[in-house]
């Protein structure tokens, strides 16, 4: 039971030098390729990565679109310009919302699946073992289960962006159904350009990799028994959540702060 | 889970109470747990999403004052539900099913059961109740961090912060506060219901723990997103009065 109200910013104190320094060690070792040395269990965690996660993410990504759809088409419809919808479904999806659904399901589904998984074999012995036959540990189980985000995750986020923009054409345009479909696409399309993808793309990867990081490190250092386990996954959790916004807000600050990039005005 | 839900709202009916304790233990565990990372994640979010994005719309059109009004939709129907949710599941739900877990690995449950304790009414029932109750409180929290995110904004814009507060004021209506209330409730029950549901039913010794939150949350985050959906659709389409800008 948490005895004090400071509990969770103390423990982030005393970690957050930790993850810094494991951060970087598990970087390191991507960038200096010898990550590459165990290219097949990138590979098998990049397929791991497509079949245990690809559909969750899509289907948050296509439920959040039905949101940002409706509410696009109300807020539209009270300015008294419900033509308009695609200009606040484009900016609400592909700015805002994809990458927050994408943050919350790879923390929700990746993040605490890489601490249960890593963290059993630490309590197993499992990662000491590999130490023992002469493998880096670190290498082998963190490195190249980032090596794999980044080979897979790029494609997998821009169908997440596809599943959610059909979701909002199906919210304002067969349910609520006040604008044509070549009328939404007009100002959908117009309201967003390819930099804009990109950007958002960017978001979203910053947003996986800290996931991934925060996810190994309670897991390669989780202790004291399954339940162990089950703490350090819900602490990345806490950790993950938090970051999630926090790379949110900065991303929006950094890209599109002080420039909207809009088609109209001047 | 849909069994567990029945059992559980009936056993928190029917005499006798013996879970006010542990309600009350829980309840200050969730405010303990949760409050600094929904504080800095309202904020984060009030500012970067409805805040920039918005207000950057808005200054095209000259109309930056309207900010306060955008915020009526944004922070309160829509964005501090779904960031109080988040933060409750990933923090709280996953506090729970990791720590249900651990007693059920440990085999603790079924002690509790050989006992002639009901693990139903002295554990899960007090979740279940102090869960509803802290999203529910949570929500109000962060609908005030959230807008303080939106003045921090409209600040960044070098906009007063008088019309944001009365375009703020107008546009709120009663309806929107008590459907955003109950809409965390009911978030708050969802959460409560899946975490304990995994943890109860956690299995496979050292992976199964962690196994369980990570399936929990999951599971929580599909369930919510869904059920903001369909309750949004309902509020809009038999409320339209609320959606009308003052």
């Amino acid at each position: 039971m948490g005895s004090s109200w400071l509990d969770v910013p103390r423990d982030w104190m005393a970690s957050l030098g930790d993850i810094a320094k494991f951060s970087w060690r598990v970087v390191a070792e991507v960038f200096d390729g010898r990550a590459l040395r165990f290219f097949g269990e990138t590979l098998r965690q990049a397929g791991i990565l497509i079949l245990g996660s690809a559909v969750v993410i899509w289907g948050m990504a296509f439920i959040l679109g039905l949101t940002c759809g409706i509410e696009a088409a109300y807020f539209n419809r009270a300015l008294g310009a419900p033509a308009y919808a695609g200009f606040f479904g484009a900016w609400c999806e592909l700015r805002e919302v994809l990458p927050y659904a994408f943050g919350y399901m790879m923390s929700a589904k990746v993040g605490t699946g890489l601490v249960a998984e890593i963290g059993a074999m630490r309590i197993s012995d499992e990662i000491d073992a590999l130490e023992v036959m002469g493998i880096s540990s670190l290498t082998f189980l963190c490195s190249t289960r980032l090596l794999a985000a980044w080979m897979v995750l790029p494609f997998m986020y821009i169908a997440a962006v596809g599943a959610g923009f059909f979701a909002s054409y199906l919210a304002v345009v067969e349910q609520i159904g006040e604008v044509s479909s070549g009328g939404y696409f007009l100002i959908f399309w117009m309201f967003q350009n390819p930099p804009d993808l990109l950007y958002s793309t960017i978001k979203g990867m910053a947003m996986a990799t800290v996931i991934v990081l925060v996810g190994c490190y309670y897991g390669y250092t989780a202790g004291g028994g399954p339940v162990g386990v089950g703490t350090a996954t819900a602490k990345s959790m806490v950790l993950n959540t938090v970051l999630v916004h926090v790379v949110g807000m900065l991303g929006t600050q950094v890209f599109w702060g002080t420039n909207p990039r809009a088609p109209i005005g001047g | 889970m849909m069994i567990l839900t029945g059992k559980t709202l009936l056993s928190a009916m029917r005499p006798p109470y013996p879970y006010g304790t542990e309600f009350v233990q829980q309840f200050l565990f969730m405010l303990r747990l949760c409050w600094l990372p929904l504080l800095i994640s309202t904020v984060a979010f009030g500012y970067g999403a409805p805040g920039l994005q918005a207000g950057n719309a808005l200054i095209i059109f000259g109309a930056v004052d309207r900010l306060g009004g955008f915020f009526v939709l944004a922070s309160i129907r829509e964005f501090a539900p779904f960031v109080t949710a988040i933060i409750l599941a990933g923090v709280g739900g996953t506090a729970i099913t990791a720590d249900l877990g651990a007693r059920k690995i440990r085999e603790e449950l079924d002690a509790l059961q050989v006992l002639g304790v009901d693990p139903i009414k002295n554990l899960v029932v007090p979740r279940f109740l102090a869960l509803m109750i802290v999203t529910g409180l949570f929500n109000i929290f962060a609908m005030i961090f959230g807008i303080f995110g939106g003045v921090l904004a409209t600040l960044t814009f070098d906009a007063p912060l008088g019309p944001f507060f009365a375009t703020l004021l107008t546009n709120a209506t009663t309806t929107d506060l008590w459907g955003s209330v109950l809409k965390t409730t009911l978030f708050g029950a969802i959460i409560a219901i899946v975490s304990c549901y995994k943890g109860m039913t956690a299995s496979g010794g050292a992976e199964g723990v962690g196994k369980a939150v990570n399936q929990g949350v999951v599971v929580e985050f599909l369930g919510i997103f869904a059920f903001n959906y369909v309750f949004t659709q309902t509020l809009l389409a038999t409320h339209p009065e609320i959606s009308v800008i003052k």
